[in-house]
């Protein structure tokens, strides 16, 4: 009897249920089990049920012999699409390992292949994921982690300083120390007149940002008509790819959250991203109690370990037009999938990319949870759509970015030696000429409640910042004519500025707390009293604009209860340069070294994601 | 609409061009406010003065409107002075902005004429615009101010609500009274959140009764209203606190661009109509509190206009009010002192957005474009009444001047005695003291010969004179503003006692001013 015969006997599966999946096997070209282990038909415990209830005993395939010439005659996708693999020739039959020992399209390709009989072990589909990934992964992992380096070498940050960069900071080094060698007092006040304006241009053009995106507060991107007038069946194969690592707590929730995401079933196309070391992660799928709409990838071992390569991996097995990635903790709208289509056919074929906004579920739990809450919503809700409206060049969230496959291929997808890959891969797009919109819909996460571990999450952004920064500015005259004076400048300030700006902000605060404090003579020389009312305006109206920035935007959350902790402000920025020097030091020690962020560690039960 | 905003700008330079023409006449005519000549002479003092420049740039207030005139006074081609340019430039985009407004709300020629004709007659309007004062700049941001609360009353959003506390706080910093309005809008913020509470009920009263006794409803209010005020007051606020601070680390005086007559113009015109309220026999009736507002009605009728079409909404109606109690506490607060005229404006020009905000509203429209047209008329009547019948004396003399054509001779002592310091030979050195002879320092060519207090040399000076200076000039007994200087008629007796062998001749002599020459 087969193995869809016998989960029909075993009622896990319905009649209807599998001409369903023989009609989408017959399209796509996937085995049975396949379909129905991966698109929510059956869980994994009941499959095996079925398997043990039928006789066939699942065995453990990881320490089985292998022989290359075997394997060098099947090609991994095919190996993936039927769940099945062949590993060497034992007395005269292939021993092949397969998840449905009744899939007869397999067998039949075993006997042409090999002219031989097979020699069948059952076993559970995430060891033959894990191992056909391991043993024929080799090329498609190498592909994701040289692919760009390879293309375009220019844009990739395998180099993390040009030579031409070295020689720029050293001869500015050496300048700075000259001039302060020569005369302290005069250096000292050009440096901090120049700070001081950085400061204030700075600031003055995030408010105006903030300004231009508040204005379109009201602006609805994608409507709920817009909505209404799209037809499922048109809808087109939609790839989610989640990457994860070391995420067995939250695995339960982030598929279940999938769950809810309003598209059709057959089109969507989620890839669960596993590295190869992560049995834990792997675990936390096989004990699934449900039936669940994701696939497997398991992605071999390859340094340099990061979340850029892993996608880079995924993205060889996408199918879908278009494709988005969720983090772990990801709760988006159900309907955000809907919409970016939606926005991707109201908008110019130039427009590659659309990011949806990132907000927290758990802002009330604590004040880093409350900051964090309060920076995001300026974030994605003021600058991102000011950006967009300015037509400067968008550093992309590092979720909820939504992808059009081909185009996002063409650019040589993410750049895996870049710690902040999403916002590399905005600047690329708009250097090719490709625009990024931004959708009126929000993905919820979990913030950071644990001080250390934001310092790690936050001194790895603000090293692909500097990465990003490094690698874009190895020509800035190339860099200018293709962006332009707008786009350059807000790449500047924004990409180039943000780490500068923590890494000086300590420094600044320290001149100031001393003068106060200690009332120190010798640096009233360092400010003349008109760079002295220039600093103190700074200090004073920098602060406030930054702070009522906060304010503005979680006013227009209606998050009001936490509009005064805007004014704690200066002190969590405080960590972030803490931050930005751990960052400045793995730049320049291990720059491609991935600060893993735990997640889960929040104690608020998040709510169900809802369409407002 | 393209064609539209193409004749509003055409429109907007012609009256530009008119009030600068006006500002021109008015200046032949020998009128200058003195605030216009005050941030000349400051103007002067920065761009070819010596000495502690910074304190006179960041400290002289009112700081925007000083700023936009000392943009303007790079411009010596045109002969008109740099402040009298910025109001009438400010009153033109004012002019633009109202007429922007207009055009995207009411497709009716009508009310762009009655704009047209309010900017170009009304006697108050010229007066913001060829003074030289700060009013112009005042009234475009008080307009701004309420125009995006209104908007934010319809549209709910953080935009117009930040918009509007930038502007309040550009206001606060063109006029620094407009901090009082802030008090006003405390009840109006709470209003403002009750109805913006989604509740069934709708009478307003009981709103508030159902949200104090709900503990959700209620958290949620507090929060709200308090995230509404901060949005709203925090920005001017801390403005505020931060220019102060300024003040602090740079005159050791919180309130030195407030209270000094060497950082404000205001301090001395305050003074004097103290002084005319306290010496006065006559009864001001006029002046007396509540009857303000009776006169800020006549003033402006329009106004009761504005009220009628808001009739139906509470917070936008209080929101009307709050100007009225602003006066009031003007009024209270800074007691025998003048209103000054652009006080009255503001009225107009938040009676005419009202006006073009709900007009399409309004079923019976002729009547009511007969009824504002009519209103608009008398108002240009009180305009010159007021102005004409004003208890400040220079926006009397501005009625005589511009409309009788008769010159102002305030000024003309001032000139003489200031070319005479011209023909100085160039090495002279005069010391002056620019609390208040800067009249005479903003006529003279070059600031250089003069010691002034904004000058560390100044304190040496006038301690012994005969070494550093060549002429002093010393107020008179007459001279109205003799108590806010040092160097007046007390001053050569106790200098004469701490050095016996000086010697001062008088060489030149006003009514308020004695120029002596040093001599050992």
């Amino acid at each position: 009897m087969s193995i869809p015969e016998i989960l029909v006997n075993d009622g896990f599966i319905t009649q209807r249920d599998r001409e369903k999946i023989d009609d989408f096997s017959a399209r796509s070209g996937q085995s049975f089990i396949k379909i129905a282990l991966n698109y929510g038909y059956i869980s994994r415990k009941n499959y095996e049920r079925s398997l043990i209830n039928a006789g066939y005993t699942l065995q453990p395939i990881r320490e089985l012999d292998k022989n290359e010439d075997v394997l060098s005659k099947i090609d991994l996708k095919f190996a993936d699409q039927h769940v099945a693999i062949p590993l060497y020739m034992a007395n005269g039959r292939m021993v092949t390992v397969m998840a449905d020992p009744t899939n007869q399209f397999f067998i039949d390709f075993i006997r042409f292949t090999y002219d031989c009989e097979p020699e069948i072990i059952v076993s559970s589909d995430l060891d033959i994921v894990w191992l056909s990934n391991k043993l024929l992964g080799g090329d498609y992992v190498k592909s994701s982690v040289f692919e760009l380096l390879n293309r375009d070498p220019a844009n990739s940050a395998f180099t993390t300083f040009s030579s031409g960069q070295l020689v720029f900071f050293f001869v500015l080094l050496g300048l700075v120390a000259a001039g302060l060698i020569i005369s302290f007092k005069n250096t000292s006040i050009i440096i901090n007149i120049i700070i001081s304006v950085f400061f204030l241009v700075a600031i003055l053009f995030k408010l105006f940002l903030a300004l231009v995106g508040s204005r379109f507060e009201l602006h609805q991107a994608v409507t709920r008509e817009d909505l209404k007038e799209i037809v499922e069946d048109e809808l087109p194969i939609y790839t989610i790819l989640l990457p994860v690592y070391k995420e067995d707590k939250l695995i339960k929730k982030l598929i279940w959250n999938l769950q809810a995401i309003d598209y059709p079933r057959e089109k969507l196309d989620i890839k669960l991203l596993i590295e190869e070391d992560d049995d834990k992660t792997l675990n936390a799928v096989r004990n699934l109690s449900f039936p669940a709409i994701f696939e497997v990838i398991v992605v071999p071992f390859h340094m340099p370990k990061t979340k850029p390569k892993a996608c880079n991996y995924g993205l060889h097995f996408a199918r879908g037009k278009y494709l988005t990635i969720y983090d772990a903790e990801d709760i988006p709208d159900t309907d955000q999938l809907k919409k970016v289509v939606a926005m991707f056919n109201k908008l110019p074929s130039n427009f590659i990319c659309v990011q949806s906004a990132l907000n927290y579920y758990n802002r009330n739990e604590n004040f880093l949870t409350r900051m964090f809450t309060l920076e995001y919503s300026y974030w994605f809700d003021y600058m991102l759509p000011g950006l967009d409206t300015l037509d400067i060049p968008i550093p992309l969230g590092g979720t909820s970015n939504h992808f059009k496959l081909d185009n996002l291929v063409e650019l040589g997808a993410w750049d895996p030696f870049n710690v902040t890959e999403d916002a590399d891969l905005g600047v690329r797009a708009y250097i090719k000429g490709y625009k990024i919109a931004v959708v009126n819909s929000t993905t919820y996460e979990e913030a950071n409640n644990e001080p250390i571990n934001w310092i790690r999450q936050r001194s790895r952004w603000i090293k692909g910042y500097m990465q990003t920064y490094l690698v874009h500015m190895r020509n800035p005259a190339a860099l200018l004519r293709k962006l332009g004076l707008r786009g350059f400048l807000g790449f500047s300030f924004f990409i180039g500025a943000t780490p500068l700006t923590f890494l000086v902000y300590p420094f600044l605060l320290a001149i100031f707390i001393s003068y106060l404090v200690f009332d120190l003579s010798s640096i009233r020389t360092l400010f003349p009293d008109w760079v002295l009312f220039m600093s103190i305006f700074n200090l004073m109206v920098g602060n406030i604009l930054m702070i009522y920035i906060n304010m503005m935007a979680v006013f227009k959350r209606r998050f009001y209860e936490l509009i005064l902790f805007s004014i704690a402000n200066p002190v969590y920025w405080l960590m972030h340069s803490v931050a930005a020097f751990k960052g400045l030091y793995q730049l320049i020690v291990k720059p491609f070294y991935w600060e893993k962020t735990d997640h889960g560690l929040s104690k608020v039960i998040n709510p169900t994601n809802v369409v407002k | 609409m393209r064609n539209e905003s193409r004749y509003l700008l055409l429109i907007t330079i012609l009256l530009a061009i008119y009030y600068l023409i006006c500002g021109y006449y008015l200046n032949r005519l020998g009128y200058m406010s003195q605030e216009a000549i005050f941030y000349i002479e400051k103007s002067k003092i920065i761009l070819d003065g010596l000495g502690n420049r910074l304190k006179v740039m960041g400290l002289t207030a009112p700081i925007l409107p000083f700023y936009t005139s000392f943009v303007f006074s790079g411009l010596s081609i045109i002969p008109i002075p740099a402040p009298v340019i910025a109001s009438a430039i400010f009153t033109a985009v004012l002019f633009y902005i109202m007429g922007s407004m207009l055009l995207a709300r009411i497709n009716d020629s009508f009310y762009l004429l009655l704009l047209v004709v309010i900017f170009a007659v009304h006697p108050g309007i010229i007066y913001a615009a060829t003074s030289g004062k700060s009013i112009s700049m005042v009234l475009l941001f008080f307009f701004l101010f309420f125009f995006n609360l209104l908007k934010f009353y319809r549209s709910n959003t953080t935009f117009h609500v930040s918009i509007s506390s930038i502007c309040l706080v550009i206001l606060i910093f063109c006029d620094y009274k407009f901090i009082w309005l802030t008090l006003f809008f405390i009840p109006l913020v709470l209003s403002i959140t009750i109805q913006s509470l989604n509740l069934g009920e709708q009478e307003s009263i009981f709103r508030l009764f159902l949200s104090f006794n709900n503990p959700s409803l209620r958290r949620k209010l507090i929060n709200k209203t308090f995230a509404l005020y901060i949005i709203l007051f925090i920005l001017p606020l801390s403005c505020v606190v931060c220019y102060k601070l300024l003040n602090l680390t740079h005159a050791n005086d919180l309130n030195y661009f407030n209270e000094s007559p060497y950082a404000s113009w205001t301090v001395l015109a305050d003074k004097l109509s103290f002084d005319q309220l306290s010496t006065s026999t006559v009864y001001q009736l006029p002046e007396t509190s509540v009857l303000i507002s009776a006169r800020f009605i006549i003033y402006c009728p329009l106004i009761l206009v504005a009220l009628y079409l808001f009739r139906d909404s509470t917070y936008q109606i209080l929101t009307l009010l709050t100007p009225f109690a602003f006066v009031e506490f003007l009024h209270i607060k800074y007691e025998k002192v003048f209103l000054a005229h652009e006080y009255y404006l503001m009225f107009i020009v938040l009676s005419l957005l009202c006006i073009f905000y709900k007009a399409q509203t309004v079923r019976n429209k002729n009547a009511l474009k007969i009824f504002v047209g009519l209103i608009a008329l008398i108002q240009l009547y009180t305009g010159y009444i007021y102005l004409e019948n004003s208890s400040i004396g220079e926006e009397r003399k501005f009625i005589t001047t511009f409309f009788k054509r008769e010159p102002d001779a305030r000024q003309n002592e001032n000139l003489e005695l200031a070319s005479y310091l011209n023909h100085l030979p160039k090495n002279t050195r005069i010391l002056i003291d620019d609390a208040i002879a800067f009249p005479i320092v903003a006529f003279t060519d070059d600031v250089k010969k003069l010691t002034l207090p904004y000058q560390t040399a100044f304190l040496t000076s006038i301690e012994a004179p005969d070494k550093y200076e060549d002429y002093i000039l010393l107020a008179t007994d007459r001279n109205t503003e003799t108590g806010f200087t040092q160097l007046n008629n007390k001053y050569v007796p106790v200098i004469k006692k701490a050095n016996s062998t000086l010697k001062l001749r008088r060489v030149f002599e006003t009514t308020d001013w004695i120029l002596y020459k040093i001599g050992s």
